[in-house]
């Protein structure tokens, strides 16, 4: 499993790391003990891998597979390939072609009679399998761009997340992607939060906010039932950003709307959606839906966050095999509806700087909202700019598809970044917006490594600026 | 005309064409067997409209990114499949309504379209073996396919004058690979076309659901802005 390969690409050749599988293993972490989490183990993992991908494939994969006409259109709508437009491995459809021809060779039918007429091809070894894992976690975000961009309709990002969960299965994944799980499956969130550090960020920045107001009247509830509003973040808020948590309290007191956080449930975040798990994706999705039913609230509302909105909102009920009976939507949905309600009141004058607004491929490409931040930002920013492409065809933030948590990857990540950083140098702004916790880190590394004059922002902390309270200056 | 081109003209097309369909049959129970699930979510959008908008994308070079950089690529597209698509009528027309080819400018028009699509396949066999990109993606039949279609467009503009008695080589030519397509064409990537509405159908279906496509659905007068549930 140290082989290294000789495709040019660099990350292709990252070796398989075990440290933190073995380190679980010894520790009999519950979720690897029973078999929620697997880890890898010699063997025959390729026949294993044509064996799940023969019994999983689905008809909208099917046909993705066999679509692909080999014309090329999408390589230009990938950041990788423009950022290395030498480089045929880079295009969606080279990484494509490495899954299809699995199928091509085991399910598929000139493949399975004449393999080499159609490129056909079956995993060899277990490094075989690690050069896969490479090229789906390594070199994709899976942003969707390219499906946006085929005229066959080939969804290329869907046919990575699957070979993702294939290997996954089989314990073949960045060494990211396994911590990043095992803190999901064994504590309920992904960054491993514990209900004390929660509780007491929780407490921390409900006393700064009645400080702050000068009033014991604003609060951060949790587990409170019959409430309008049932409040899910990401982890990230505890550990890095419980300023944005402050955000949305202050509003939501504005406001007067009745809101709760779980003590349970509280994770929107899903690395399900990243690992191309579904088991996973169901029980982090299950968590919340069940917090919203016990206590009672009439309205999910999903902190800022790309993947953990399309998690929550879409992907998940189907991963959870519920159907969904509440309102699920992003906060920015309910800050429209409580500024256009005129339930708050805001000055766009208090936020002069130049705001461009970063879209999350998640929540563009794979969500439904690409106008509600927008009129969002438009009452609250004094100079609001587009940056070019925008809405569905905005490119990644490069920190899509979990590639923040592998750290392997970071090099070839951040020189795709430079499609990004053209893009934000081009706005003249000094402040980007974006709607999600992912895209501001991934952001924040472009922004530091091509040296721009901008700083990351989310819209709550814009809204929050601007929000005019009765009594305050 | 000779009984043997006559043939070639008739009972082998026809049992080309059978074989065609037999094998596409079963090309479609293949992609019904697998599954498809149940969308669980309440809809932003309607699956409908996202279905007829990734359909109608074909004729909306204007919406993808892809076509809308690289207009020459999407007449390409245009030129090519009206070429392929004429080529597959005078299939038809030679042996059925010869009287069709015996309007000149009718037979020219088709002679023109078929031409142009048989110079665009020339080109686009000149990027695949040339680019790099082409190159590093492109299979066997990828190349074999457009060659073959490249020669099956020539031999359509020989054969549209369907004039057996000044020599039966360009009708035989472009008979026998008709035939031999009919049989092919499952088997290679040209049967992309069956695939086609079901790729676009799923994905427009889910984006559609989900409020995406079309674009400006949430603009509409009087629509509720996509990602706002109702209470
Ligand atoms: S644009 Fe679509 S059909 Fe063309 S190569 Fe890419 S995935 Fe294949
Ligand atoms: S999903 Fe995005 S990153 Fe992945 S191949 Fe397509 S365009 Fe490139």
């Amino acid at each position: 499993m140290r082989r290294r390969s000789n495709i040019p690409s660099g990350v292709v050749g990252a070796p398989l790391d075990l440290r933190t599988q073995d380190e679980a293993k010894r520790q009999g972490c519950p979720s690897v003990v029973d078999g929620r989490l697997r880890t890898y183990a010699p063997g025959d993992n390729a026949g294993r891998f044509v064996d799940i991908l023969g019994h999983r494939v689905s008809r909208p994969l099917a046909v993705s597979l066999a679509a692909c006409v080999h014309c090329g259109l999408c390589a230009e709508s990938c950041h990788y390939f423009l950022a290395r437009p030498d480089d045929p491995t880079m295009t969606p459809v080279w990484k494509a072609d490495q899954i299809r021809k699995i199928f091509k060779r085991h399910v598929d039918w000139t493949g399975r009679v004449a393999p080499w007429w159609v490129k056909a091809g079956s995993p060899r070894d277990d490094e075989d399998l690690n050069r896969l894992k490479n090229i789906v976690f390594g070199a994709c975000s899976a942003c969707r761009r390219c499906t946006y961009n085929c005229p066959m309709g080939v969804d290329t990002a869907l046919l990575v997340r699957f070979a993702r969960g294939l290997l996954t299965e089989l314990g073949i994944v960045p060494e990211g992607v396994f911590n990043v799980s095992r803190d999901e499956w064994e504590t309920g969130n992904q960054m491993a939060v514990t209900e004390t550090d929660y509780l007491e960020t929780l407490e921390w920045m409900r006393d700064e906010l009645r400080s702050e107001l000068g009033t014991d009247a604003v609060d951060i509830p949790v587990d409170k039932p019959d409430c309008e509003i049932l409040y899910t973040i990401n982890p990230r808020e505890i550990k890095f950003d419980p300023r944005s948590i402050a955000h949305a309290a202050r509003i939501f007191h504005a406001a007067g709307v009745s809101w709760t956080l779980p003590k349970r449930g509280w994770d929107q975040t899903n690395f399900g959606l990243f690992s191309g798990d579904d088991k996973l994706g169901g029980f982090v999705a299950r968590n919340v839906y069940e917090a919203a039913d016990r206590l009672r609230a009439r309205r999910i509302v999903i902190s800022e966050c790309g993947h953990g909105y399309r998690s929550t909102r879409w992907e998940g009920y189907n991963w959870a095999g519920c159907d969904q009976k509440l309102p699920t939507e992003s906060v920015v949905v309910t800050l429209k509806r409580l500024l256009e309600e005129g339930r708050i009141a805001v000055d766009r004058g208090r936020n002069p700087e130049p705001v461009t607004f970063h879209d999350s491929c998640n929540i563009a490409r794979s969500g439904d909202l690409v106008e509600q931040p927008r009129e969002v930002l438009r009452r609250v920013c004094a100079d609001f700019r587009e940056m070019h492409p925008n809405r569905r065809e905005n490119f990644c933030c490069t920190g899509g598809g979990g590639l923040l948590s592998m750290a392997e990857y970071r090099p070839l990540r951040l020189e795709a970044g430079r499609i990004k950083a053209d893009q934000l140098r081009a706005t003249g702004a000094s402040v980007v917006c974006t709607m999600c916790h992912n895209c501001i880190d991934g952001l924040a590394d472009v922004i530091k490594h091509y040296r721009l004059p901008m700083r990351v922002v989310q819209v709550l902390e814009l809204v929050s600026k601007a929000l005019v309270l009765p009594g305050q200056p | 005309m000779s009984s043997l081109l006559k043939i070639l003209e008739n009972e082998v097309q026809i049992a080309a064409l059978a074989f065609m369909g037999l094998v596409y049959s079963v090309r479609l129970a293949w992609v019904f067997r697998f599954k498809i699930g149940r969308d669980r979510t309440l809809p932003a959008g309607s699956g409908r409209s996202g279905t007829g908008y990734s359909l109608m994308s074909i004729a909306m070079p204007w919406a993808m990114e892809s076509t809308r950089k690289r207009p020459g690529r999407y007449v390409e597209f245009v030129v090519f499949h009206l070429g392929v698509a004429a080529a597959i009528a005078a299939s038809f027309i030679i042996p059925y309504g010869p009287g069709l080819f015996e309007t000149a400018w009718v037979r020219a028009s088709f002679q023109a379209l078929i031409a142009a699509a048989g110079f665009v396949g020339l080109v686009r066999l000149a990027r695949r073996l040339t680019d790099p990109v082409l190159r590093a993606i492109s299979s066997p039949d990828d190349y074999f396919s457009l060659a073959l279609l490249i020669f099956w467009l020539a031999a359509g503009v020989l054969a549209a004058p369907n004039r057996p008695q000044a020599g039966e080589g360009p009708l035989a030519a472009f008979f026998g690979l008709t035939a031999f397509f009919l049989v092919y064409v499952p088997f290679s990537k040209i049967s992309h076309y069956l695939y086609y509405p079901f790729t676009r159908i799923y994905l427009g279906r889910a984006l559609g659901h989900r409020g995406a496509w079309p674009p400006a659905a949430a603009k509409a007068a009087g629509a509720r802005p996509a990602g706002e549930d109702a209470a």
